[in-house]
């Protein structure tokens, strides 16, 4: 059986085969002898050419995170393409929240020319201050949020203009 | 003795507090917000009430509604914890005033400490060296000129700050006003209190703390240092004791310093002296003194051999500590790395969401102190903080080689955590040489990356396996909710492509 994954913007093959007590996995070329020690719930111990590995994985919505020494990886359903954001708009640029927060203080309003580098807003978030920084040199085009607001991860703020 | 204490606090100190209660056969109290109804410190409790809304403001952070749980409750005495309200005499007063023992200093202390300007004059006055800088009235035309006087780089800090809350680094002039509005306004929202003070900036500084503990008797004893120099965004991450930096002579006259300077402000109970060190001159400051329990004691309880909560309660509920200084020594070294969800490659910005699956590192010589258990949720509200790690051997080599196994023995599912970055930074030589201070994270680990970009052919193997009707035995935790039940990651044969 084969199956693909999606790490990043890399896609990934696993082709699994059993063969006995073991399973034969091809993974970019390279064939692996991989035996099930043990398995439970989120949890499942390796052997890998002759080397144990425990390994914990868990799956939400289309997502599935594997840890491996204490690295955490995330393995998702390839897409044909991944949706490029659509920032860009009228040939702007567009900032987003990093991170779910909240907004403490705007320091622009539209129509605001604005220099590259300039501070046009504070988030905070986990007791942090967040400087959300002008990504280019323009001018305020929108300004989608105020103070006291909560904002989502990738919510649009700001649009800059030319 | 206690026979029932309330806890002001939440996460992984609430939970470790709750751990020595129960040692001492003391009930519990835990407190929580909405966010917090499922927390584990509330479940851990013997009993848990609800103080209010998600914020910290209208919860953690409201002496009142504490006050009044605790006062409901039955409790005698309010274990605050660290951050939150530990630091306020207020509370201390607070508690005081309503019959509760506050297990801490007394609010004068703290008063005295938690202003670092008046801090810093208190240590001047017990002969402990402080930093060039300046406290007082702090309009922004005063601070502009002391700043002249005092020189760049300098270090602009909220009066009433801690943790690198309200600071700012300023090199040149010409930054040092909006490095004093942006201290003013984090300030202000973190502490109430939007006073600064300046310090002179001291290069390539390393942070070493010295832990006290004083009972209502009289007697203030150290605990020796704790090494705090790996810090990102002024914050630490790792900390280890004894220093590798600090000689016998050194060790020495910092503990008298630190001691001398807890008993100019009538301190009592457990506490920490902060010092910068220049290592080119060999020379020490007075930094700030914490008036409370700090994250890391547990390096301290380990080479110590003394469980600082138990004698935090011990000394509020007025025991004398029958140990003399000349009794105490540090056995072996011991380790903490703090565990944040947040992402080291994108300036550490803290992360959010739910923990799929959590599984600490055992063995020996290995202690986990975390808030949380698999199926919990890391919210927007609080410190990113989700366990500490905690390594103690024979020699700080062996200290630091079990810290890299319990890394690596650490599994964290759901959310971006600094855990790569902290195995980074204990492979690093200088590191391992102890040659570190507290920029040394910026300017070593500044852009950061995860080394291994391309999947190890386990995790692949593993997502494969878990994934196929070959090997389906068992289902992992349930799904978080709102799982698509159409998702093909559910279904057995996943994507499978054909034979």
């Amino acid at each position: 059986m084969r199956y693909r994954f999606q790490s990043g913007a890399e896609i990934y093959e696993v082709a699994l085969e059993r063969a006995g007590e073991v399973f034969h996995a091809t993974i970019a070329g390279q064939t692996y002898i991989v035996e099930v020690l043990d398995q439970q719930p989120g949890q499942i111990r390796l052997r890998m050419d002759g080397k144990p590995v425990t390994l914990h994985w868990a799956a939400s919505n289309s997502q599935k995170w594997v840890a491996v020494d204490g690295c955490t990886y995330l393995l998702e359903r390839p897409t044909a393409a991944r949706a490029a954001r659509p920032g860009g708009e009228s040939g702007g640029e567009t900032v987003r929240a990093p991170m779910p927060a909240q907004v403490r203080a705007v320091q622009v309003t539209e129509g605001d020319a604005v220099a590259k580098g300039q501070t046009l807003l504070l988030l905070e978030a986990m007791k942090m201050e967040i400087r959300i920084k002008a990504p280019a040199d323009g001018k305020v085009a929108k300004l989608l949020v105020q103070p006291g607001q909560a904002v989502e991860k990738d919510q649009t703020l700001v649009l800059i203009g030319d | 003795m206690f026979e029932k204490i309330l806890i002001a606090n939440r996460g992984e100190i609430a939970v470790r507090i709750i751990r020595t209660c129960r040692e001492l056969g003391i009930q519990t109290v835990a407190v929580y917000s909405e966010a917090d109804r499922r927390a584990l410190h509330a479940r851990m409790a013997d009993e848990a009430v609800a103080i209010g809304p998600s914020p910290a403001g209208q919860s953690y952070l409201d002496v009142e509604r504490i006050i009044a749980a605790a006062r409901r409750s039955g409790a005698q005495a309010i274990h605050p914890g660290y951050g939150f309200l530990s630091e306020r005499a207020d509370f201390a007063q607070a508690a005081r005033d309503a019959g509760l023992t506050f297990i801490g200093p007394p609010p004068a202390a703290i008063e005295a400490m938690g202003d670092k300007g008046r801090a810093r004059a208190a240590a001047q006055a017990a002969g402990v060296p402080v930093t060039p800088g300046y406290q007082g009235e702090d309009r922004d035309e005063t601070l502009r000129a002391q700043a002249a006087l005092i020189g760049f780089p300098l270090l602009v800090k909220a009066a009433a700050g801690g943790g690198g809350k309200g600071m700012r680094l300023v090199n040149h002039s010409a930054d040092l006003d909006e490095a004093i509005q942006a201290a003013r306004r984090e300030a202000q929202h973190a502490f109430g209190d939007a006073r600064l003070i300046l310090e002179r900036y001291i290069p390539r500084a390393r942070h070493i703390e010295f832990q006290v503990l004083a009972d209502q008797h009289g007697h203030t004893l150290h605990l020796f240092e704790r090494e705090c120099s790996i810090q990102r965004r002024h914050q630490k991450i790792i900390e280890e004791t004894p220093s590798p930096y600090l000689t016998p002579a050194l060790r020495e006259q910092m503990g008298a310093a630190a001691v001398a300077a807890a008993q100019a402000v009538g301190y009592q109970n457990a506490g920490t002296i902060e010092f910068i060190v220049d290592p080119a001159e060999g020379r020490f400051y007075f930094l700030e003194m914490n008036t409370r329990l700090q994250v890391e004691h547990p390096i301290t309880e380990l080479v110590v051999g003394l469980d600082l909560v138990e004698w935090q309660i011990r000394v509020a509920a007025g025991e004398a500590l029958p140990f003399r200084q000349a009794e105490l020594c540090q056995r072996g070294h011991a380790i903490e790395c703090r565990l944040y969800a947040e992402d080291p490659a994108n300036s550490f910005l803290p992360a959010s969401g739910p923990l799929l699956r959590f599984v600490e590192p055992t063995g020996p010589g290995i202690r986990v102190d975390s808030g949380f258990t698999t199926g919990d949720e890391i919210t927007i509200h609080y410190d990113p903080l989700i366990a500490k790690l905690i390594t103690h051997a024979a020699s700080r080599p062996a200290a630091l080689q079990k810290m890299a196994a319990a890394l690596r023995d650490t599994a964290l599912l759901g959310l971006t955590h600094n855990g790569p970055f902290l195995q980074a930074i204990l492979a690093d030589p200088d590191f391992r040489r102890g040659e570190v201070y507290t920029t040394w994270v910026e300017e070593k680990f500044g852009g950061w990356q995860p080394p291994n970009c391309a999947l190890p052919p386990a995790v692949l193997a593993a997502a494969a396996l878990t994934h196929s009707e070959l090997t389906a035995r068992s289902a992992p935790a349930a799904p978080a909710p709102g799982a698509d039940a159409f998702s093909p990651w559910k279904a057995a044969n996943g994507f499978r492509l054909g034979e």
